[in-house]
């Protein structure tokens, strides 16, 4: 013991008397994801942080969104916004964020003839965000006017997912969306929004993801720029867990012709994990998104013809009818089953509704039979290739591996290698252990909800008449759709003038 | 499969110089002998392959009262099949294939377009000849289609954008068919299922392979892909029939219309004015293009004053697209409150005094024929994308030659021009407003 203490002296002593030592620098804590694509000519950037619209305090529903909003598309300490689009406009660059539940994503795109200065700019809105009073009120007001006007009355499809959500996770850091509400934005100063980036926008959680046609030195400038976020790791809400009992149902109240209907439980499953591939195939044959190999589509629209299409998911996605294919960076730990019933004739509602369930159930129950494999197998096996088709896409996976933690090379080489390996038995496996949709939330927007709240409490039967001639089959099969059982009881029905959502 | 991008060196040279050749590839044009034109733009694209079918035809086509709407359902109904591969069959073969497949319609074409797997082209080529030239369909599905096509208009009508736009094709325009929107006239929507005969006739008319044109892009054997063309296509018959669209007379004072909306929505305006027919060598087409640019762009002095300092307008879009009749273009807002709508209008009229009072500066031009060139180039990162650029430029024009001589012409533009251009096409005698408000 005393020979180490006098062996430790003269090192103190050199301690003692050099200059004063300089703390080792700053650096990120998470090593950055590299895409490298020598040819391309662009560079991609991706910049993200677990602060998305989960960490909103409690009466501040909105914050996490709009201080990324602030941060994308507000003045830094360096430019004003104006100037900020002055320097980007002639690069035909721009860079954006995608705020979630989870994560926020800054991503942009650029020639590389304009890398450096782009850098500078994406930088600065990281690091240095203004949080002018000018951009605070812009922005602030602008996700009221989507929240009450667009949301509410622009898009009933819309609508319909976010009552979904906001009923499926009620009472949990995932039951509003990232956009916040009505009063939670009344109430959010721009001292909330200085606070909540100093807190949420670390060195300690960053990640930082560049690919294209980069150069190591520019990777580099961005670590150590970067490095200047302040240090810290906000401790994360517990993943929402939400406990359905049997059915809810939301009604929505807003007049209008049609009806939009959106339905779904928690999946206990998610990206990475065994069975999730598996469970995709299935999917993929009741609802691939916007694809009328969709089985839904095929009794929804192909064979009735009600509706513009009918698709279901594994995971979140927004935006879906503006995109084909699924958007990289909204990462969730608890993600939903989910069913999109695009507009059907308000009188064929219930009908359209029934149609939707029970093919759900028919596949709980049933699985797929051996030629759906087979077909479903081999259309996503090359249909993902689609998947991520540019650089800043693959990115954005790689990125979302990282949430995951799949390691290299990633969810799109295990989705293939996956396809290459399933089998019907493991297929039905994951359907019978992860479709429960005995219990569920059903969205639905539409004028006279009291009517359509009694029919559907009452079992009431829903039979369709066609303006058309249809076939002998589908009419038989109309007839079991008309009183197939939705199980819903009348004190599990809730109905909401639309004026009241997203209030609060 | 890694799909590396496609954006080639050849790229670094046209944003570089304002070379007249801006489109980065080189590509082949073929015309068969019964019309059909085929353009190949072969690229490195990872495996990949877009095909492209562009009929051009669209609801500019439908000239005859009662049939508003027509080319779009035509296009839902290209998917019923044929009798050698009934719709269900053609799914299951493009499903087999995993390729990502879709179609769209425009005022002037309508857009089938399928990307996939290398390998597959031979098999979709067959596919797609295949019903171009004998869809078959029955009563049933026709009608069944029909409904299908009601509910995208009912999906529509919940978007204010859309409830705009009607009222102001239908208040722009007299006598052109530019006057209905693409989806119809909800009378005419709701009264398709007794069509059946027509839809046979359109089907007759416009697919006919001297109004289509095959683009190919992505990694292929131009060689070879010819041939296969050759071979599907070589056989169908010419007969494309031109509508005699009405040609829209000269409007002689400005117009207005004030639209009420069902729901609640932030009030729309939208100021347009008559636009030239699309020819890429017309210098006021170029012009038009960059004037969106310089009136609401991103860094347009109008975007700065009403929507960052005064915050009055809340979505400023220049909305300056091509036409292949003499169409409609200008600038669309969102207002933040009814009661700004007034002074939202008399600045946007305020900057157009401007652009036509004098010369824009030149480093300015400059910077917006950068930003147009780079925003293209940038775009064409997948056999998908460049195939979509394509798209347009050859149904308004009928070649891909199209995109480098539009790029020619904007490069040698001058503050002269576009200044010109202002005065000339955005007279208030050449102007309809249009306003949409909802429910307070």
């Amino acid at each position: 013991m005393r020979y180490l203490a006098l062996a430790a002296l003269p090192l103190l002593a050199i301690a003692c008397t050099a200059t004063r030592p300089s703390p080792p620098p700053a650096a990120l804590a998470q090593p950055p994801v590299l895409l490298p694509v020598p040819e391309d000519p662009t560079v991609s950037f991706s910049i993200s942080f677990p602060a998305g619209s989960q960490m909103d305090p409690p009466g501040k529903e909105g914050l996490a969104h709009l201080t990324a909003a602030l941060m994308a598309e507000g003045a830094t300490t360096r430019n004003s916004y104006a100037a900020i689009l002055e320097q980007l406009y002639p690069m035909a660059a721009g860079y954006e964020v995608r705020v979630d539940v989870e994560q926020v994503t800054f991503t942009g795109r650029v020639h590389r003839d304009h890398v450096d200065a782009f850098a500078g700019l994406l930088l600065d809105a990281v690091l240095r965000p203004a949080f002018t009073a000018e951009d605070f009120e812009r922005l602030r007001q602008r996700t009221e006017s989507y929240l009450t006007r667009t949301l509410r009355y622009s898009s009933d499809e819309e609508l319909g997912k976010a009552a979904l959500y906001a009923e499926l996770f009620a009472g949990t850091p995932y039951g509003h969306l990232p956009e916040g509400t009505v009063a939670g934005l009344k109430a959010i100063t721009p001292e909330d929004v200085r606070r909540f980036h100093r807190a949420h926008y670390t060195r300690d959680t960053a990640v930082l993801g560049v690919g294209g046609g980069f150069d190591p030195a520019l990777v580099a400038r961005l670590q150590r720029e970067l490095a200047a976020l302040p240090p810290g790791r906000p401790a994360l809400p517990p993943a929402p867990r939400p406990q359905l009992e049997g059915r809810r149902v939301v009604i929505v109240e807003k007049a209008g012709p049609a009806t939009a209907i959106s339905f779904g439980f928690p999946l206990a499953v998610r990206r990475g994990e065994e069975a999730f591939y598996p469970l995709w195939v299935a999917n993929s044959w009741l609802g691939e998104h916007r694809n009328s190999s969709s089985h839904l589509y095929q009794v929804i629209r192909e064979a009735r013809g009600l509706n513009y299409g009918d698709y279901s998911y594994l995971e979140h996605f927004p935006e879906g009818g503006l995109r084909t294919m699924p958007p990289p960076n909204v990462p969730r730990r608890q993600q939903l089953f989910e069913v999109w019933i695009r507009p059907v004739p308000n009188d064929v509602a219930h009908f359209a509704l029934r149609a939707a369930v029970r093919e759900v159930e028919r596949l709980a129950s049933e699985g797929l039979d051996e030629s759906s494999f087979t077909l479903t197998r081999e259309f996503l096996s090359k249909y993902s290739l689609h998947f991520a088709d540019t650089t800043a896409t693959r990115l954005g996976y790689a990125v979302d591996d990282r949430f995951y933690g799949i390691a290299p090379p990633g969810h799109l080489a295990r989705f293939r290698q996956a396809m290459a390996e399933v089998t019907l038995a493991r297929v039905n496996a994951s359907v019978r252990r992860h479709l429960r949709p005995d219990s569920m939330v059903i969205a639905i927007v539409t004028e006279n909800a009291a009517a359509l709240a009694e029919a559907l409490a009452n079992e009431a039967a829903s039979p369709i008449t066609y303006a058309t001639p249809k076939s002998p089959e589908v009419l038989a099969e109309d007839e079991i759709i008309a009183r197939y059982p939705l199980r819903i009881r009348r004190e599990d029905i809730r109905i909401v003038p639309v004026e009241e959502m997203f209030e609060r | 499969m890694q799909v590396k991008l496609a954006v080639a060196v050849t790229v670094l040279a046209g944003c570089a110089a304002a070379s007249a050749a801006v489109f980065p590839y080189r590509f082949e044009t073929h015309t068969l002998a019964n019309g059909l034109k085929v353009i190949l733009v072969p690229m490195p694209a990872g495996g990949l392959v877009a095909y492209y079918s562009v009929v051009r035809t669209g609801s500019r086509d439908e000239v005859e009262p009662g049939h508003t709407g027509f080319a779009h359902f035509f296009e839902h109904m290209m998917f019923r099949g044929t009798e050698r591969f009934p719709a269900g069959e053609y799914d299951r073969l493009i499903t087999a294939m995993g390729a990502n497949a879709n179609a769209y319609t425009t005022d002037d074409y309508t857009c089938y377009h399928l990307t996939f797997a290398a390998e597959d082209l031979p098999r979709v080529m067959e596919l797609e000849a295949d019903r171009f030239q004998n869809l078959a369909y029955s009563e049933q599905d026709f009608q069944t289609e029909a409904g299908a096509v009601y509910g995208e208009y009912r999906k529509g009508r919940t978007n204010p954008f859309e409830v705009l736009e009607e009222a102001l094709r239908a208040t722009a325009f007299d006598a052109h068919t530019y006057k209905h929107t693409t989806m119809g006239f909800e009378a005419d929507i709701a009264a398709m299922p007794t069509m059946l005969d027509y839809s046979r006739r359109f089907f007759a008319r416009y697919y006919r392979p001297d109004n289509v044109v095959i683009v190919i892009a992505g990694d292929f054997d131009p060689a070879a892909a010819l041939e296969l063309v050759r071979r599907h296509y070589g056989a169908w018959k010419p007969g494309y029939q031109a509508p005699q669209v009405p040609v829209e007379p000269e409007q002689t004072a400005p117009r207005r219309v004030e639209m009420p909306y069902e729901g609640r929505t932030l009030p729309l305006l939208a100021i347009m004015w008559k636009s030239p027919a699309f020819d890429p060598a017309d210098p006021r087409v170029a012009a038009g293009l960059v004037l969106g640019e310089l009136l609401a762009g991103d860094a347009s002095p109008l975007y700065r004053e009403l929507v960052l300092e005064r915050r009055t307008v809340q979505r400023l879009l220049p909305a300056f697209q091509p036409s292949r009749d003499p169409g409609l273009w200008g600038v669309i807002a969102m207002v933040a409150d009814e009661g700004e709508l007034a002074d939202v209008e008399a600045s946007v009229t305020a900057a157009v005094s401007t652009l036509a009072a004098g010369p824009v500066p030149v480093e300015r031009l400059e910077g917006v024929k950068k930003r147009l060139r780079y925003s293209f180039l940038m775009s064409l990162e997948t056999p998908d994308a460049v195939a979509g650029a394509l798209a347009p430029m050859i149904a308004l024009s009928g070649g891909a030659e199209a995109v480098d001589t539009l790029f020619a012409t904007l490069a040698s533009l001058t503050p002269g021009d576009v200044q010109a251009a202002a005065r000339a096409l955005l007279r208030p005698e050449r102007s309809t407003v249009a306003v949409l408000t909802g429910r307070s």
